[in-house]
């Protein structure tokens, strides 16, 4: 008994104050009374941080690139190809040529530079990181090794490929 | 040590008695959501269990993966050869593309314009989409029967105006 150290005071403090401690009244609920009160209590859930708490990583940093190059890419081929079927549909008479010198006389330098070294870096980067994915699917460089030697590979594939487009 | 503790309760504090703040499109009507996100009482798993749905199986994903490896050397050719393609492989890399951007873009409704939060929105959305792709085809069948092919468009966007600055 000594050893279990029940002849201690505060081995029986501590019950005894728990006791005391749930001597609050009780309240009898039906079922209904119940659902509006766990309703209530829904209601008062705190909310899961958003996209900021995270530690910036590669790995999700690459993965809303990809996605975010894919949106760009895919408006610029929409709006291209969108134009051509609706000047087909009415006859507006948009060729390439039209097109063509309207974009080279009337979008100003730094507009041009901005959509081509966008389509360039994020061209680039979509299609290796495309294939990255691809890899992925295939079972291969799942590892946490893998995902940084593939991802920093994509980005420099990145920056020799889009530079190289960039300056064709 | 104090200061310490202080800063922590209070951003504990701070974290549980966020209030809800949904990113949401503004210009888009939002379906109202059950209390902290939650329907049924504390025994409901799920209500009602989700029905089943052809876009949930692995042919869509399969489908996906072809066109992603289609387009490698798709657009690896028409990137290394400068656009200088065949008008056969333009039409298949055009109309692979448009495949895969419109997949893309359905992923991208799913998970931004979800039904949960925007209702009719989401399928208004889609059908958006559809019609947009349609006209991209018309587009694309007469960039490839009547012009040079979208990287006839591309090409001509992205070289013109070098030769004009060497001009200049």
């Amino acid at each position: 008994m000594l050893s279990l150290g029940l002849n201690k005071p505060l081995m029986w403090a501590k019950p005894l104050k728990m006791m005391t401690r749930r001597m609050v009244s009780t309240a009898k609920t039906t079922v209904s009374e119940q659902e509006s009160i766990l309703v209530a209590q829904r209601k008062n859930r705190p909310v899961s941080p958003h996209l900021t708490i995270y530690q910036p990583q590669l790995t999700w940093y690459l993965s809303s690139l990809h996605r975010i190059s894919g949106v760009v890419l895919g408006l610029g081929f929409f709006t291209a190809t969108i134009a051509f079927g609706v000047s087909t549909v009415f006859g507006l008479g948009l060729t390439t040529n039209n097109l063509a010198k309207w974009y080279h006389e009337k979008v100003p330098t730094w507009m041009d530079w901005t959509a081509k070294a966008s389509g360039a870096y994020l061209l680039t980067f979509h299609f290796g990181n495309g294939i990255r994915h691809l890899i992925w699917d295939t079972g291969r460089a799942l590892s946490l090794k893998g995902v940084y030697t593939t991802g920093y590979a994509v980005l420099a594939v990145m920056v020799i490929a889009g530079t190289s487009i960039l300056t064709w | 040590m104090f200061s310490k503790g202080l800063f922590q309760s209070q951003a504990i504090r701070a974290l549980h008695s966020t209030s809800k703040r949904s990113l949401t499109i503004p210009f888009l009507s939002t379906l109202p959501q059950n209390p902290g996100g939650v329907k049924g009482d504390v025994n409901d798993a799920c209500l009602p269990p989700p029905s089943p749905d052809r876009l949930h199986g692995s042919v869509p994903w399969d489908v996906e993966r072809v066109s992603a490896v289609a387009l490698i050397p798709l657009v690896g050719s028409a990137l290394a050869s400068g656009g200088d393609v065949s008008v056969v492989a333009d039409s298949i890399l055009a109309t692979v593309l448009l495949g895969h951007v419109y997949v893309g873009f359905q992923s991208c409704i799913i998970d931004y314009i979800p039904t949960r939060v925007y209702g009719k929105n989401h399928n208004y959305a889609m059908y958006l989409l559809t019609l947009g792709s349609l006209f991209a085809g018309v587009g694309i069948y007469k960039l490839e029967t009547e012009e040079n092919g979208l990287t006839g468009v591309v090409q001509k966007l992205w070289t013109a105006s070098n030769h004009s600055e060497e001009k200049k």
